[in-house]
């Protein structure tokens, strides 16, 4: 589904992703983690082609990023830590811009697709709201079902409940969950632990632009295998 | 007395039609050069940017009656003889297009990297974004600095004038010669008065019309 080899990037003289290797496969969960800093976003937003890698090789669904440019990032979505939802535009002006602007979908298509979307997000009543009369929460549930309007195989979270409120956290992590079961391809850079360790099929620990550990959740959780991890954790674990 | 108002009002509103036409006709025009050279000055293409900053470094840096003047009375000298309201329309659209540039430019980069960002993983191009993602977003913070330019062009056509434009304030100012009353210029202010509240009323609705959102 994604496979990156010995990928790098640098802003200027800082690396900030180096020699970065893995494989997703087609329905996998995967968790980010690591310190602030690390890489994680540069990660998830060259997979997207927001950042052009310097180096290495990336593959979406077979498709080389290189070579095909943007046909290798049709099949994904993202959802940012910020939102960014198109403010003057409804929620339902949101989830129906893309698919129409770009795949060409009729109107009536568009909107019924993006009714079923909002309905799983359990935001149906919102759909003529605009994104400044919602919660932060309300928000990324909108940009998540946005990013889903476009069928993507693969979805891509950046720090998704970071900027919200913590009793708005749970009701995005669910629908996150609800994904998950959906055996959509995902990676997703959180700071929730404990979603983390149910969620995810693997974990990657990211330190100083490296994934330092790729490991299945118990074995990073219960039983982290370096002492950078454990402090890590330990960290994280008593700021929640 | 009733009579020669009515009267005097009359011939002035014949030289406020030339004043309406000069008006529409820089109103579009110049807000098409505007939306073109913000777009260019953000294309971070260098030459086009230089180009771009002299421009409106000349036109927002220069009188406009020097301007007119120049179109009207310098360029016959370099042989391009222009009637006067083809000279004032020029002077006019040049001179608030640069303005413009300037204002939609700031509009355009007052927005969040987030929109791009957002707009590129749903896989807009460069030409979808801005014309449904920026741009859109962009009309709204710049009404009130439209709003201030709508009302300096009101204003700023009665210099055409100068150039023996038969306008609203020139009209006025042959009344008043012709019947040495002070009435004709208070009927010319009266006019200018209604110009701008229309104008202004029509942008305050559009505000309000914006402020749906945010
Ligand atoms: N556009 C950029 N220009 C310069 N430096 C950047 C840019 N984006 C990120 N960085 C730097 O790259 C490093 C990794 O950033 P990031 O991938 O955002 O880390 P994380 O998401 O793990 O916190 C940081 O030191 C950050 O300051
Ligand atoms: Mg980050």
């Amino acid at each position: 589904m994604i496979k990156a080899k010995n990928i790098n990037k640098s802003f200027g003289e800082l690396e900030v992703l180096r020699d970065v290797s893995f494989d997703v496969q087609q329905g996998e969960v995967i968790s980010i983690i690591g310190p602030s800093g690390s890489g994680k976003s540069t990660l998830l937003r060259s997979l997207i082609g927001l950042e052009e890698i310097n180096s290495g090789k990336l593959f979406i669904e077979g498709i080389s990023v290189k070579k095909s440019g943007k046909k290798a990032y049709e099949k994904m979505g993202m959802v940012f830590q910020g939102f960014n939802l198109f403010p003057h535009k409804t929620v339902m002006g949101n989830l129906i811009e893309a698919p129409i602007v770009v795949k060409g979908e009729t109107k009536g298509e568009a909107k019924k697709r993006a009714e079923e979307l909002l309905n799983k997000v359990g935001l149906t009543d919102k759909k003529d709201s605009y994104p400044a009369q919602l919660s932060g929460g309300q928000k990324q549930r909108v940009a998540i079902a946005r990013a889903l309007a476009m069928e993507p195989d693969i979805m891509l979270f950046d720090e998704p409940t970071s900027s919200l409120d913590p009793e708005l956290v749970g009701e995005v992590l669910t629908v996150i969950r609800g994904l998950a079961d959906e055996n959509i391809t995902m990676m997703i850079v959180t700071h929730e632990m404990g979603f983390a360790k149910d969620v995810s099929d693997r974990v990657f620990f990211m330190d100083h632009g490296k994934i330092i550990s790729d490991t299945v959740p118990e074995k990073i959780f219960v039983n982290p295998e370096s002492e950078r991890i454990q402090n890590f954790l330990t960290k994280i674990l008593s700021q929640n | 007395m009733f009579d020669y108002i009515l009267n005097v009002s009359g011939y002035v509103l014949e030289g406020s039609l030339v004043t309406f036409q000069l008006y529409l006709v820089t109103a579009i025009f110049s807000v098409i050069l505007g939306v073109l050279g913000a777009l260019g000055k953000i294309s971070k293409i260098p030459l086009l940017e230089s180009i771009l900053s002299f421009y409106t470094w000349v036109f927002r840096g220069t009188p406009l009656l020097l301007q007119l003047f120049f179109a009207y009375y310098g360029l016959p000298v370099l042989g391009i003889t222009l009637e006067p309201f083809p000279a004032a329309a020029l002077t006019f659209i040049v001179n608030y297009g640069a303005y413009f540039t300037e204002i939609f430019r700031g509009g355009i980069e007052s927005i969040g990297d987030g929109q791009y960002e957002a707009a590129k993983v749903l896989g807009m191009n460069y030409r979808q974004t801005m014309s449904r993602i920026i741009i859109p977003q962009t009309v709204k913070r710049v009404l009130p600095a439209t709003s201030n330019e709508a009302i300096n062009l009101v204003k700023d056509s009665a210099l055409v004038a100068v150039i023996g434009l038969g306008d609203l304030l020139r009209a006025a100012k042959v009344a008043v010669t012709r019947d040495f009353s002070i009435i004709p210029f208070i009927i010319a202010a009266v006019f200018y008065l209604i110009i701008s509240s229309v104008i202004v009323t029509v942008f305050r609705k559009l505000e309000e019309k914006y402020s749906v959102y945010e």
